[in-house]
């Protein structure tokens, strides 16, 4: 697995980086607002955008003043928006260096990925965690289906729940979903407009705030790819994984090859 | 880690130079072709504009990544004669040689972009030729007699002489790259039969080959070509205050 690096020279604090992911209109600037909203008083925040044009959902996030504007930074994909936050994440590295050295020192840095499909996933060697986002009026069907972001994201959230009633979705049936399609990993049902679901999705940022200082967080990779099987190199009876094993290494000799 | 190219060609390099998948953020830039298309040239002249830009200040990118190349290689002893530059005077000749690409690059903007994607080659040099005292010069560059982070051209010329590429093959990677930019962008902006732009970037690549054997040779920062494309700097310095991009540049 890739290790995050910082700036060699006169690095600043490093700080928590958070992606947040999810298919287009789900509520992932609207999150974001809310964590800042929840949080801008107790720890100082960063915000990458990363859109279609440019700087949608940065001007969008800006207008919430939820957060000075300076620290909402946005960047060009090249409308490879999959690409910038997983194979080529040189543009959103670069900017969250910039961001970290300008506003020395920053608590958690959060990155949004541009509206992608259910295929798109951070690199940990851009993220230390990430947020997959989904939402009721999505269908409820839609965290059945799975998928990287979904089944391994290390918080997933069903995002407006306010909004079940009018579009005939039952929200505890979305959460078990989820929850078996996650393999027991936190769910989180989250509206804006609920202060208890607010708060238990600030009570999850600052805890794995304190894991990063702590250095008891390792950052974990959904990857692209479903579940599969490597053979045991001693011939043994091989094992099924996800790319979340921490034993997984692709640094140097390959322990295993993807068939 | 540094990696020991010696065992790989220069061809080798030049083709992973001249990937796409490489990572260094290549695919957020255009080559200026979402500026000028945004600024009013017609899809229809981006052939025409590919090979101006391959006989113009795409010629200054390559002059300046060879020139670049010829420096670093003294850092280690490697040029043609045999001195090895202590690492102060490597800064200062690197540093003068951005100084010429600079002054050769009227546009803020595209001198802005340049060293923004250079930031992504210097990542990757970090890590696979850490210890060359050329990589070592550009990730100081922001103190000391290197004002600022390098130009693309330098820090791939540095590259050059880091990882073995040849001088020629150096010129022939900047013609290319800036075409295939300009070629891969073009599928993004506009409706085309994809097969269509590898042929325009073929004759970008074939109408600077006059130009490679001169360029290869280069050694002064005064010999660097001065050629313009006033029209595409300022399309790239409206383009830089925008907020609808796609591209960087």
């Amino acid at each position: 697995m890739p290790e995050n690096t910082t700036t060699p020279n006169n690095a600043p604090a490093r700080s928590l980086r958070i992606g947040v992911a999810g298919p287009v209109g789900t509520g992932k600037s609207s999150l974001i607002a809310t964590v800042c909203r929840a949080l801008a008083s107790e720890l100082r925040l960063g915000v990458i955008t990363n859109d279609i044009y440019t700087d949608e959902d940065a001007r969008f996030l800006r207008s919430a003043g939820v957060l000075e504007p300076e620290r909402i930074r946005a960047v060009e994909t090249g409308a490879c928006p999959h690409t910038a936050i997983r194979d080529d994440i040189t543009v959103n590295l670069l900017a969250v260096e910039d961001l970290e050295r300008d506003f020395d020192p920053l608590d958690v840095v959060l990155i949004e990925s541009g509206g992608d499909n259910l295929t798109a996933t951070f690199s940990p060697a851009l993220v230390d965690a990430q947020i997959f986002v989904l939402d009721v009026a999505g269908g409820g069907d839609v965290a059945r289906k799975g998928g990287p972001g979904i089944a391994r994201a290390d918080l997933l959230v069903v995002n407006k729940t306010d909004l079940a009633p009018y579009v005939g979705v039952d929200v505890a049936t979305m959460v078990a979903d989820a929850e078996t399609a996650r393999e027991g990993r936190q769910v989180l049902a989250l509206s804006r407009s609920d202060a208890a679901s607010v708060e238990t999705l600030a009570a999850w940022v600052r805890g794995l705030l304190v894991q990063h200082r702590a250095g008891t967080h390792t950052p974990q990779d959904p990857g692209p790819m479903a579940p599969h099987f490597h053979a045991d190199e001693e011939g043994g009876p091989g094992v099924m994984h996800t790319h979340d094993d921490t034993e997984h290494a692709h640094e140097g000799q390959p322990a295993h090859s993807h068939p | 880690m540094t990696i020991n190219t010696t065992a790989v060609s220069s061809a080798t390099i030049a083709m992973m130079l001249a990937d796409a998948r490489l990572p260094v953020g290549g695919h957020v830039h255009s080559a200026g072709l979402e500026p000028a298309l945004a600024g009013g040239m017609s899809p229809g002249q981006v052939p025409a504009y590919m090979l101006g830009r391959a006989r113009t200040v795409t010629l200054v990118e390559a002059g300046t990544a060879v020139v670049a190349r010829h420096v670093a290689l003294q850092a280690e002893g490697q040029g043609d004669h045999r001195v090895v530059l202590p690492p102060g005077r490597l800064a200062l000749e690197l540093a003068t040689i951005d100084g010429a690409w600079a002054a050769r690059t009227p546009s803020r903007a595209v001198r802005e972009v340049s060293r923004s994607l250079a930031r992504g080659y210097q990542r990757l040099a970090g890590r696979l030729w850490a210890t060359h005292p050329a990589v070592v010069a550009c990730s100081r560059a922001g103190s000391g007699a290197f004002g600022q982070t390098p130009s693309r051209p330098v820090i791939l010329g540095v590259i050059a002489a880091a990882a073995g590429l040849d001088a020629e093959s150096l010129v022939r990677l900047v013609v290319y790259d800036d075409a295939q930019t300009i070629a891969a962008a073009m599928l993004k902006l506009e409706p085309l039969d994809p097969a269509v732009p590898p042929g325009w970037v073929l004759a970008a690549c074939g109408v600077a080959e006059e130009f490679v054997a001169d360029l290869a040779r280069l050694t002064s920062p005064h010999a660097i070509p001065a050629w313009g494309a006033p029209e595409s700097e300022g399309w790239a310095e409206a383009h830089s205050r925008t907020t609808q991009r796609l591209f960087r540049a």
